[in-house]
């Protein structure tokens, strides 16, 4: 019951967020299918991209530019940081102000005063994130759909997208979920977000430089976004290597932030 | 017969942080329907204990009981017939004054039956609770911070510095409701600097100073263990320092003298007064606020 209740409150407090966040996402998923290149136009396109510097080819994705195709294209947008950041604002924002933030503004002290589990306070913001998590990589995966009713590109049909969106979702809940063990233990809710964005994009900037820089390329695997490859996706379809390393950081953050929360003084 | 079960019991309540002694070895005890005032300077411990004693904190050591349950982390149901006031009242200021009490009622698993009555009594109109939190004054946050923590009849409820920011009339209307709350039965635990205030609502109190219990009992046990201020006026001149050793000498004149002097002191000063040309004697009993800084030089 209690946790029904909180995230009701997590609703009216970010509701406005998640909408923008939701809309933004998916318009910028439909845009990409507005930007594809046609099939006549990918030879000009592949040459261009061909002229980029190695970094910034890297950054969009090698595949895309070996191999230019509206597939690779579509997977790109799920590779580009806009809808990044828009799923991650979300992850570190409900995460950092579901704990964190209440206990640096007092009123922690109203809820946790009432016969409210904390394992319960926990849960409400983990369901909050999954839930808005959800919407916002349903919303982009419904863009691609939609773009794809009105451009017709050929071979690419908006299901072999799902899976991208799948990893997407279990990508952003992972972080979410060690956003939240970040926030269990933080007082203030500015420093939460600060620790939980850092971390986030400490994570990506990790996974760039190790895949531009040979020297540091072994650190790659600690990075989050080493496991969430969505042209390769496409390709070759859900590594459950890579499902399994996201799922078990999702599960790590999130017990450790019930621990940790269950014991900290409010 | 067994005593009643305690509305809260303390033992041995201990509250470090590092080297820092927030609160040291407090012992406890509030029975139910007493209103219990809770005194000391800023930084005393009065909010750590009443964090304690909601289970906000964790212990450093000792234990407490609140309504027969032991306090532990979490969401015991205990909670559910405790009301709280903290005494920096924070509300999410995008919420309508409405949905916060709304939203606190559903947490508390309690019908809000005094709500009405409540509002009423502390002027806040339906108007006004449409209103996100974030346009009300200090004053109109206060009220609805008494409001969230009184309005589903709690058992027993802790206000921390529960007038501040009230203007006069609002805080007439407060010491009607903890009247009210106290002829239903609900214990209150207040916690307040304003001792006129404690002194007119409370049956007991407790001093806390620097984190350590320096009083707890009646308020007029503590009255009547401080010092009765004693002025005596002669018709001839006398040597004031001969009244030394029945306590301490405020202020002295040839025809008058100032004494503090404890109570069971009294009768052999009088005495001894008595034999001199005494011209008047005035015996005063030490205001709350008297025996609070004398508690606290």
């Amino acid at each position: 019951m209690s946790i029904g209740t909180l995230i009701a409150h997590l609703w009216r407090r970010h509701r406005g967020a998640l909408l923008l966040l939701v809309a933004g996402n998916a318009v910028f998923h439909w845009a990409i299918t507005r930007v594809v290149p046609a099939a006549s136009e990918s030879g000009l396109v592949h040459d261009l991209l061909a002229m980029l510097p190695a970094p910034v080819r890297v950054l969009i994705g090698e595949d895309l530019v070996a191999n230019l195709s509206a597939r690779g294209f579509l997977a790109f947008g799920w590779v580009h940081p806009f809808p990044l950041l828009l799923l991650g604002v979300w992850a570190v924002r409900v995460s950092a102000g579901s704990l964190a933030a209440e206990v640096g503004r007092g009123t922690m002290d109203l809820i946790a005063s009432r016969p409210v589990a904390r394992s319960a306070q926990v849960a409400a913001a983990a369901l909050a994130v999954v839930a808005g998590l959800t919407l916002i990589a349903s919303a982009g995966w419904g863009g691609t759909a939609l773009g794809l009713q009105t451009r017709v590109l050929e071979g690419v049909r908006a299901r072999d997208l799902l899976p991208v969106a799948g990893m997407a979702l279990l990508l952003f809940t992972s972080a979410g979920s060690v956003a939240l063990f970040v926030s269990a233990v933080c007082r203030e809710g500015g420093t939460a977000v600060s620790w939980g964005a850092g971390l986030l994009a400490g994570s990506y900037v990790l996974d760039y430089l190790a895949r531009v820089w040979s020297a540091i390329a072994f650190l790659r695997p600690l990075s989050l976004f080493r496991y969430y490859e969505p042209q390769r996706i496409l390709r070759e379809g859900i590594a459950s290597q890579d499902v399994a390393v996201l799922a078990c950081v999702g599960a790590m953050g999130l017990v450790l932030a019930f621990a940790a929360f269950a014991r900290r003084d409010l | 017969m067994p005593p009643a079960e305690a509305a809260l019991a303390a033992d041995g309540l201990t509250k470090r942080y590092g080297a820092v002694r927030a609160l040291e070895e407090l012992s406890l005890r509030v029975e139910q329907g007493e209103v219990f005032g809770f005194l000391g300077p800023n930084g005393a411990g009065k909010t750590t204990t009443i964090r304690l004693l909601l289970g906000l904190l964790a212990p450093s050591g000792g234990r407490a009981t609140v309504l027969g349950q032991p306090v532990t982390l979490g969401g015991a149901a205990w909670r559910s017939a405790v009301g709280y006031l903290p005494g920096e009242v924070a509300f999410w200021p995008q919420l309508s004054g409405e949905r916060t009490l709304d939203f606190l009622a559903r947490l508390s698993r309690r019908e809000p039956a005094d709500r009405p009555r409540l509002l009423d009594r502390l002027g806040l109109d339906a108007a006004t609770l449409r209103r996100p939190v974030r346009t009300y004054s200090d004053g109109m946050r206060q009220k609805l911070g008494i409001v969230q923590a009184l309005q589903c009849s709690p058992r027993l409820a802790f206000l921390d510095e529960p007038t501040k920011g009230l203007d006069p009339l609002v805080q007439q209307a407060f010491y009607e409701i903890v009247a009210d709350a106290r002829r239903r039965g609900t214990t209150v635990f207040v916690s307040s600097h304003v001792l006129t205030e404690v002194q007119r609502l409370c049956d007991r109190v407790a001093m806390l100073r620097a984190g350590r219990l320096v009083f707890a009992g009646d308020v007029a046990d503590l009255r009547r263990s401080e010092r009765r201020r004693v002025t005596a006026s002669f018709s001839a001149d006398v040597d004031a320092h001969a009244f030394a050793h029945f306590g301490e000498l405020v202020a002295s004149a040839p025809r008058e003298i100032v004494l503090l002097v404890p109570q069971e002191e009294l009768p052999a000063l009088v005495a001894r007064l008595g034999m001199l040309p005494l011209a008047d004697l005035v015996v005063e009993a030490p205001s709350l606020e008297e025996a609070f800084l004398e508690r606290y030089r």
